[in-house]
């Protein structure tokens, strides 16, 4: 009666068996289908060297007049502008530019992808409840699985460096695009879009002219949050080998260099901080453009 | 006469409460008293680093000092420099069973000078190997990979994995204190003029994982790692002569060192692995202290048990019983007689 008192568990025999013909087979899919993933995966890769070294090459003082007037555009505030032209100043002047751009290009490429993908997949689940049902609980899997479980059997197939980093920031940080945006368009007024249909709209007008503009604000703070979440993976990231700003603070942890570690993680903040305020004004701004129908 | 009395009357509960959870209670409070009694070492904590010789290790200490000795002992998870940070200023964990202590010799060392921690023993007899290594599929290929000029001369071999016009040397995870060395050796090889750019791996399980991808795809890889490890136990890599023999006092005093100005080649010298203890404990229970002193572990035997964990995909816990009934031989060594009837005693019911 021993099921009453102990969980009626497998054997320790069985249970290595399963776990190490599962990672032979891994091994073995690895051996076999590596070579030509991370083929697949070459023009990525390329693109993110070629972008690195655009922002590594571009000469500093370019680059703060760069994205002050992205800033400028989307923000129009100039107390923000300012701020931004300031912080990125002390950045260099602490020595901190080259791993900034490092990560500053990995995220811009990571956020890119996953707003890419992101929509798309939130408006088929927007449009199918089955896909819905199917897509969430995938999404609970990539924001919850510790990351370094996928990401070692990542590095096997395709090496440490930049993919893997690109692979493992995107799984996490792009729920929120998906699940906003779903929720966006599903939020839209039954009545606007009744209206629509009797005005004898194609399908495709309805989701481009009605659905997204009236889901944007979600959708926003949608991006808003998958930015974010890119962000505080950089560290993460750092730990298969992608360089940039979470190298430094690997290396702080370590070794208990708190100023080291403090400084390169205002660093991040200040990243955050500038894509935040310019994705929350870019998306003010088109609100109020939407402004007229309420 | 009593004290004996009472010593034996302990281990008997001690054995009687084993049998019978729901005992504990008791059990605790009478071992307390026959602790007290007897002046034996009473609750004592075991750093179980995060990797799998010293889980291992940890593993066989906290049976025997439970069993042979009558410790509460228990396990803390742990890692080099949290652990080393902790045990000087906080005194907590008692012990760390394999301490890679050259990686933060200074704090030790003023450690044992203030009497917070002693050194009991070296924890691997032969002391940690270090080095730069190829796989050994490509020195049975290309003998001459085997030293570094033949590693310089098929630079275009070892394929970066960024950057198509440069060569990946893959050194030391950022933090970690072979960083330094291997960036100091880095530079005084003229890697970097030979066309190795240094990658960073990141962290101890990118590396191994680099090392396992290269190997199931038999490329070619050279770069940092250490042994006894399992990854070396599994996979067989060939260490890269250098050609210079070992410069001790070079390495200690300039390629070990951040601020080395002219870093010259020298093989790595073994570095000590030792198990560290605090002052408490080695002056509360000096007869578990002696066992420290003795505890230890040859390169080849360990790198056996490594690879023995890996293909049976075991924790320390299970290795560590593995060992215990394997390998009598080796720890009756480390104890006396009549304690080693006692852990005898103790195997025989597991």
């Amino acid at each position: 009666m021993s099921w009453l008192t102990e969980f009626p568990e497998l054997s320790r025999e069985t249970l290595v068996a399963i776990r190490k013909s599962l990672d032979n087979s891994y091994r073995e899919f690895s051996r076999e289908y590596g070579e030509s993933i991370e083929l697949f995966f070459d023009p990525l890769l390329a693109f993110l060297v070629w972008f690195e070294k655009l922002l590594l090459g571009t000469p500093w003082w370019l680059m703060i007049g760069i994205i002050a007037l992205i800033t400028h555009l989307a923000a129009r505030s100039w107390r923000l502008t300012i701020g931004v032209i300031i912080a990125l100043f002390l950045i260099g002047f602490f020595g901190m530019w080259e791993n900034t751009m490092r990560t500053l290009s990995i995220i811009t490429v990571s956020t890119m992808l996953s707003i890419l993908i992101g929509i798309p997949v939130g408006i088929l689940m927007a449009r199918s409840d089955r896909t819905q049902m199917l897509v969430t609980p995938i999404l609970d899997v990539m924001q919850t699985m510790p990351a370094f479980v996928y990401l070692i059997p990542v590095v096997m197939l395709l090496g440490i460096g930049k993919i893997p980093g690109l692979i493992a920031v995107i799984i996490y940080a792009i729920p929120p695009v998906i699940r906003l945006t779903n929720l966006g368009i599903r939020l839209v007024d039954k009545e606007v879009l009744e209206a629509a249909v009797s005005y004898g709209i194609s399908p495709w007008q309805k989701l481009w002219n009605v659905q997204l503009p009236l889901a944007l604000p979600n959708i926003m703070a949608g991006i808003n949050q998958t930015i974010m979440m890119a962000l505080a993976m950089v560290v993460i990231a750092s730990m298969i080998g992608v360089a940039g700003l979470g190298q430094p603070v690997l290396r702080s942890i370590t070794n208990q260099y708190f100023a080291l570690g403090l400084l390169n993680g205002l660093a991040i903040v200040v990243l955050a901080i500038i894509f935040d305020r310019v994705s929350q004004g870019y998306a003010k701004r088109s609100q109020k453009y939407l402004g007229g129908r309420e | 006469m009593n004290k004996k009395m009472l010593a034996l009357m302990s281990s008997f509960v001690v054995v009687a409460a084993c049998s019978n959870n729901s005992d504990t209670a008791k059990e605790e409070s009478t071992q307390t008293k026959a602790a007290v009694v007897e002046k034996t070492c009473g609750k004592v904590t075991i750093a179980e680093m995060n990797w799998s010789s010293a889980a291992l290790m940890a593993n066989v200490d906290q049976f025997i000092l439970k069993h042979g000795y009558d410790c509460d002992a228990q396990l803390v998870t742990g890692d080099t420099m949290p652990t080393g940070t902790s045990m000087i200023e906080k005194g907590e964990p008692d012990i760390a069973p394999e301490m890679w202590s050259n990686s933060l010799r200074d704090a030790l060392d003023k450690g044992v000078a203030e009497k917070r921690l002693r050194y009991a023993g070296d924890s691997l007899s032969d002391g940690g190997e270090e080095a730069f290594w190829v796989p050994k599929y490509l020195t049975d290929e290309y003998p001459e990979l085997a030293t570094i000029e033949g590693v310089k001369k098929h630079v275009k071999m070892f394929k970066h994995p960024e950057d198509p016009e440069k060569s990946m040397f893959m050194g030391c995870p950022a933090g970690w204190n072979c960083q330094i060395s291997a960036a100091n050796l880095y530079r005084a090889l003229d890697l970097k003029e030979s066309g190795f750019d240094l990658v960073d791996p990141g962290s101890g399980a990118a590396l191994s994982g680099a090392i396992a991808k290269a190997y199931e795809r038999r490329e070619a890889w050279f770069g940092y790692y250490w042994a006894p490890t399992s990854v070396l136990g599994k996979y067989k890599m060939t260490k890269v002569d250098f050609g210079t023999g070992i410069d001790e006092k070079h390495y200690m005093e300039c390629i070990s060192k951040e601020d080395c100005a002219e870093p010259k080649v020298t093989m790595y010298p073994p570095s000590s692995v030792q198990t560290v203890t605090t002052e408490s404990f080695a002056a509360n229970s000096p007869e578990a202290y002696q066992y420290f002193t003795k505890r230890s572990f040859k390169n080849s035997r360990m790198n056996d048990l490594l690879a023995w964990m890996e293909d049976n995909q075991a924790d320390g816990k299970i290795a560590a019983e593995h060992f215990l009934k394997t390998s009598r031989d080796i720890w009756s060594q480390w104890v006396t007689a009549d304690i080693a009837s006692k852990i005898d005693a103790a195997i025989a019911k597991q």
